[in-house]
This record gives C-alpha cells, sequence and structure tokens, in this order.
C-alpha cells in the first residue's frame, strides 16, 4: 500500500504517466523521466514511432508521433511555426530511435543541422531496429549479434555525434541513463542554447542485447567504464570528456550481453584495440578544438 | 503572368505563413518568385529551404499542426518522393495547399506534362482542382486555403495546373487586391486540436479507425457544396468565378460532349466553337474538381447527352478500362437506367502537345459514336493515329 502511494505521489509530479507499454528493463521510460524532469511543461514533443517513443506514449505534454522517416523535419516546421507566432518560450524536443537517425532519416537529421533549427534532437539509441525484432541499424555495434546479423554485425557503429558535429551546430552532448545527474545536466544546458543541439543517449535493451533485465543499469553502466560508450560533449567546437573512467577490459561489457556471445577471441581482441584507439584519441583532444 | 508567377502570388496573397519547399522542374519558378517576395519585403512568410520533398511535406505537416497556414508546391517525382507523407494531411484533417504542377513520371515521358503525377494520389484524401491558365491559378490558390480551411471540411487542397504549357506560358492576369483578399479570407484558426503547451488538444489519432475514415469521407462530401460556395462567394467579390467542380462550355442542344481536365480545355474551347459554327452537335465540359469527384454531376450529365466522351491525359496500366478520369465517369454513370455512350481517348501522354486536329478527331470519333450507336474501342490512344495535318 505505502510503495503504491508512493508510485501516485510520484506520477502526479511527473510528465509521464505510470504504467509503460515497453519490454521490462528497457531503458526508454527512464531516459524520458530523467529528460522531461529538466525540460519541463512548457515543451512540445515530436518524434518517431519506434521504441524511443511507446515509452512516452501516455506523455501529459503536447506530443506529435509519426513514423521514423521523418526525423526531425515536422520539428522544423513546428519551429517555424513558433517562429511565425513569437514563441520563445517553448522547448521544442524532437526525438528519434538509432534506425531513424542513422539510416533511414540520416539525411533529414543532418538538413536540420545544417540549417540549425532552434531544438534539441534527441537519438535515444538501443543499438538496433527492436521494436519490429531486433534488426541491425547503422547504429549496431561491431560483431553484435541481431535477427538479420545472425553472424554478428561485419561494420562499425556510426559515430553519428561526431559527425553532427562536423556540421558545426552549437551543442553536441553524449549521455547514459546510467549517469542521472550527467545526463540531466547536459539536457539543461542544451535547453539553454539557441539553434540546433544534439543529445544522444545509449539505453539498454535487454530484449535485444540479450542480458537478464534486472541488470539494464549494471550493464549499461559498463558501457561507459570500458570507453564503449564514452560521455563527452562539444560545445562551439571544443570537446570535453565529462567522465572519464580508468581502463577498464572491454570484455566485461562484452560478456554482460548474450548478443555478443559468440565472438571469438581474434574479435574481442580487435575491439578491445579499436576501443583503446577511441580512448587514447579523446584523451588527447580533451578540452581542445576538434571542429574547424 | 505565368502560372508560377500567379501561384506565388496566390499564396502571397493568401498570406501563407509557412512554405517549406525543394525545387523541381516546371515548379521552380514558383518557389523562387516566392523566395523573391519574402527577400524584397513584399511577402512576410517563413520560406525554409528543405533537403527534398518528404521533408517538405514533413515541415508543412509540423508547422500545420503548430498552426500555421502552410502552403508549398511539387512536381512529377517530387510529388512520388514525398506520397508517404501525403497521407497525414487529410488524416491528420490539416489545411495545407500545395500546387501539383503536373508533369509526367519517368520514365516514359519527358519534363512535360500530363496527369498521373497528381492522380496517382487520388486515394490519399486530397481535394483536387484542376486549372486551365494563369488567372484560374491565382484565383484558386486563394480559393483552396479558403475551403482547406472551412471547419465542415479541414482537408488539405491540390491546385493542379500543367507544366510549361500553364506554368510557363504568360496569360493576362489580374492580380486581387490584399484588403479585398484579406476581407474573404481571414486568419487560420483551427479549431480541431492545438500542440501549444497548455492549451493541448490532441491531433486526432482515434482509437475507432472505420469512423476516422469515414469522418474524411464525409468531409470530402461536404467539400462538394462548399468548393462551390467558395466559388460563388469569390466571384462576387472579384467578378470571376468557375462554376465550381464542372463547367459546361458551349452545350447548348449537343448531343455529345468531350470531358477535358487542365490546359487542354483552353485549346478545346477554339475547336468546339469552331465545330458548333459548322453545324457539329458537340459541347465542352471542363472537369475542374477530380476530388471530391463529381459524381452527381456527372449523372446530369448522363441524363442531357446521348454522349460522353473522356479525354484522358493520363493512362493506368493493365486497367483495361482506360484512363482515369474515364473510370470514374463510368462508375459514376453506371447508376443510371438509361446510360449514355462513354468514350474514352488518351492523348498527351508523357507531354506531348494535344493539338487542335486531335481534339476535332475526338470530336468526330464522339460524334460518328452517337450516329452509329456504337462505341469502336474501350479506349482510343489517339496519339497512334496519324492524323495528318495539325489544324
Amino acid at each position: 500500500m505505502e510503495l503504491n502511494k508512493l508510485f501516485d505521489e510520484y506520477y502526479e509530479k511527473s510528465y509521464i504517466q505510470g504504467g509503460t507499454t515497453c519490454c521490462p528493463g528497457c531503458g526508454g521510460p527512464l531516459f524520458w523521466r530523467l529528460a522531461l524532469e529538466v525540460l519541463g511543461a512548457n515543451t512540445i514533443l515530436y518524434g518517431d514511432g519506434p521504441c524511443a517513443y511507446c515509452a512516452i506514449r501516455n506523455i501529459k505534454l503536447p506530443t506529435f508521433g509519426i513514423h521514423f522517416s521523418f526525423a526531425a523535419d515536422g520539428a522544423t516546421g513546428i519551429a517555424a511555426a513558433l517562429r511565425v507566432k513569437g514563441r520563445k518560450d517553448i522547448t521544442l524536443v524532437s526525438s528519434a530511435g538509432d534506425g531513424a537517425t542513422g539510416d533511414i532519416s540520416f539525411g533529414k537529421v543532418s538538413a536540420a543541422a545544417e540549417r540549425n533549427e532552434n531544438m534539441i534532437q534527441i537519438c535515444v539509441d538501443n543499438e538496433a531496429y527492436m521494436n519490429t525484432g531486433v534488426q541491425k541499424s547503422g547504429l549496431t555495434p561491431f560483431g553484435a549479434w541481431t535477427t538479420t546479423t545472425p553472424l554478428g554485425k561485419e561494420a562499425p557503429k556510426k559515430e553519428i555525434p561526431m559527425i553532427l558535429a562536423q556540421h558545426k551546430i552549437p551543442y553536441v552532448a553524449t549521455a547514459s541513463v546510467a549517469y542521472p545527474k550527467d545526463f540531466q545536466k547536459k539536457i539543461i544546458k542544451a535547453k539553454g542554447i539557441e539553434g540546433f543541439k544534439y543529445f544522444h543517449s545509449v539505453i539498454p535493451c535487454p530484449t535485444g542485447w540479450r542480458f537478464d533485465p534486472a541488470k539494464s543499469i549494471e550493464v549499461i553502466r559498463l558501457g561507459v567504464q570500458t570507453w564503449a560508450w564514452p560521455l563527452y560533449e562539444i560545445e562551439g567546437g571544443i570537446l570535453k570528456l565529462t567522465m572519464k573512467p580508468k581502463r577498464r577490459p572491454i570484455e566485461d561489457y562484452l560478456k554482460a550481453q548474450n548478443r555478443f556471445r559468440h565472438l571469438t577471441d581474434d574479435q574481442v581482441k580487435h575491439i578491445q584495440a579499436m576501443t583503446d584507439q577511441k580512448r587514447e584519441r579523446l584523451l588527447q583532444q580533451d578540452g581542445k578544438r576538434i571542429i574547424f | 503572368m505565368d502560372g508560377n508567377e500567379a501561384a506565388a502570388w496566390g499564396a502571397k496573397l493568401s498570406r501563407a505563413e509557412v512554405i517549406p519547399a525543394y525545387p523541381i522542374t516546371p515548379q521552380t519558378e514558383l518557389i523562387s518568385q516566392i523566395a523573391a517576395l519574402i527577400s524584397e519585403g513584399i511577402m512576410d512568410a517563413e520560406y525554409i529551404k528543405v533537403e527534398g520533398e518528404h521533408t517538405a511535406m514533413a515541415a508543412a505537416i509540423g508547422a500545420s499542426v503548430a498552426g500555421a497556414r502552410v502552403f508549398t508546391a511539387s512536381a512529377s517525382q517530387g510529388i512520388a518522393f514525398m506520397e508517404e507523407a501525403l497521407w497525414m494531411p487529410p488524416g491528420r484533417r490539416l489545411p495545407i495547399v500545395m500546387c501539383m504542377v503536373n508533369r509526367a513520371m519517368a520514365p516514359i515521358g519527358g519534363l512535360r506534362p500530363d496527369h498521373n503525377d497528381a492522380l496517382m494520389q487520388r486515394d490519399t484524401g486530397w481535394i483536387q482542382l484542376y486549372c486551365e491558365n494563369s488567372q484560374e491559378v491565382i484565383d484558386t490558390v486563394i480559393q483552396s486555403f479558403k475551403i482547406g480551411e472551412d471547419k465542415r471540411v479541414c482537408l488539405p487542397v491540390a491546385p493542379c495546373y500543367d507544366g510549361y504549357f500553364v506554368s510557363a506560358t504568360a496569360t493576362p492576369t489580374t492580380i486581387p487586391d490584399q484588403s479585398e483578399v484579406d476581407d474573404f479570407l481571414p486568419p487560420y484558426v483551427h479549431e480541431m486540436y492545438n500542440i501549444m503547451p497548455g492549451e493541448h488538444k490532441p491531433t486526432g489519432g482515434s482509437s475507432d479507425i472505420a469512423k476516422a475514415r469515414y469522418e474524411v469521407e464525409k468531409a470530402h462530401e461536404r467539400a462538394r457544396g462548399i468548393i462551390e460556395e467558395v466559388d460563388k462567394e469569390f466571384g462576387k467579390r472579384f467578378g470571376r468565378c468557375y462554376d465550381g467542380l464542372i463547367e459546361e462550355y458551349n452545350c447548348d442542344g449537343a448531343e455529345a460532349v468531350l470531358v477535358t481536365m487542365g490546359s487542354m480545355t483552353g485549346t478545346a474551347r477554339d475547336v468546339i466553337d469552331e465545330m458548333r459554327g459548322k453545324g457539329k452537335s458537340i459541347g465542352l465540359v471542363k472537369l475542374k474538381g477530380f476530388r471530391p469527384f463529381p459524381t452527381e454531376e456527372f449523372r446530369k450529365l448522363g441524363k442531357k447527352y446521348n454522349a460522353i466522351a473522356v479525354v484522358d491525359r493520363n493512362n493506368s496500366y493493365g486497367s483495361a478500362g482506360g484512363g482515369i478520369v474515364s473510370m470514374e465517369v463510368a462508375r459514376a454513370l453506371y447508376a443510371l437506367d438509361d446510360r449514355p455512350l462513354l468514350v474514352n481517348f488518351q492523348v498527351g501522354l508523357g507531354g506531348s502537345d494535344v493539338t487542335m486536329r486531335q481534339i476535332e478527331y475526338m470530336a468526330e470519333e464522339t460524334l460518328e459514336a452517337v450516329e452509329t450507336g456504337k462505341v469502336k474501342s474501350v479506349v482510343d490512344w489517339v496519339e497512334l493515329h496519324d492524323l495528318g495535318e495539325v489544324m
């Protein structure tokens, strides 16, 4: 009874309603709870249909949901209408999953960035087409099993945050739901900047990544600690690492998920070498201008 | 003024607020003209230079949902590219206006006009109004906002006009006065939804799917009357009107009529005048409204004339029943106890010129059908005949 009361009280205050259509252990509802807490009531949410949006089907704020071939483009129209109506007080958030951002709507997100549309473009990245039943996307990491890469993905994950940073937009950030303070600080910062802000968070997907849903936060935290998903921001072209964990073997992260269980020792070594290179490069560039 | 310039002025006079657009021949002059009007301070609108037609329609949807009056334009491959998005405005009840500057689809066609690009969007729920010349374009764009935004309608409207023959041909055009247009077309307010924080009313998404679809269908049915109503009001204010969904031209006492759509109507007027002068019993029907389709109007025509000849500037492969308009007309006429002969011609495909001689041929063939009581073939591909000298 006491617990029910607690939930009721929380959801009374929260912009997201109780209950979810997401799988157990999904990072989506957590993502949106964290984001909406700091975005506040004066927000319009535009987003594509699949997983990323399931979590906010029952949101209390104005939303406009559409198919995943429409990332950022409808929000462009909303932004224009807000300019016509002189509504500078409203935060416009445009959400898309990894399949929309990296594949089918890649050009849309790129074009909105080029036009520097005034919106926070969010990528809720569970590293595959999970809503349709685990198919490979451009943001699936190297080696990962999906139903369309039964032997493991051949190509590496696209570096969308870096690609968008090259559009010379005012703000780019990576985040993780395992680090809520860092996550929310970055949303708050994005909200205060004019122009196109890109915010990219990997979220855990026990269904597609093949692990026990109870371990969601543990697994996603390992992603940050092993540098599989480094946390940084790029503001005005300057890179800043917001988390600099000590080196930890990538194997710890890979072993925690059955989507990587078929990997050979050589493949694991290859992933480790790539991750080390990325870590060293980022540490070297930390605090420096990387976009010219 | 050419058709594209007329459309741009139509959007300007209608005070369109957001214009997302992507260039495609033969629509480019329209959107360049809008960009020029904005840069010269003549027009006040947010012009979004998007990266493709799919985004043009998506941004139009977003802007319309957020309460802005939206105008855009496309053609041919561009309309096909945005097709996924074209289904959204009718379902969401968004009164976006988009000019379809008709051009043939690849690969068998060129840059010139036929109507397949717009007609293949027949089932999306857009109102489609086909214009004959620049004057009709400017007037129809203004009327389209009034029709689409009417509370009884709430549907997107596509003024369609032929590339080159209308888009690039300058004809004398009267530009309506801004203050008169403002009186005719008040600012856009949508009462069905609102996405502004604090005032939020959801944008549809009924759990009862069949009912929601039926609502769109009912809106089309109501639109028939409203198109006429708006046209009449326009006529009173501006002294020009277009007889709603169809216009009968020089039909008095005729035994048969040719039905045309778009720019070829202008050519057909001359040919019909000449033939009537020679005592031939044939009139002309200009089909302006393809969606909603003027079913009742065609039934009335069916009772008056012994033969109805549909001139289709399109084709539907494998239909075995002729062009798209002719199939629609056939369905309308089927309900009659005493049906007229239905003759179907396909001409001007891929943008070939529709000549006076071809129209004369079609009229003669139709009159021969009336005389013999028989139609020679389900569909006559006019351009496959050698008709000799161009008249």
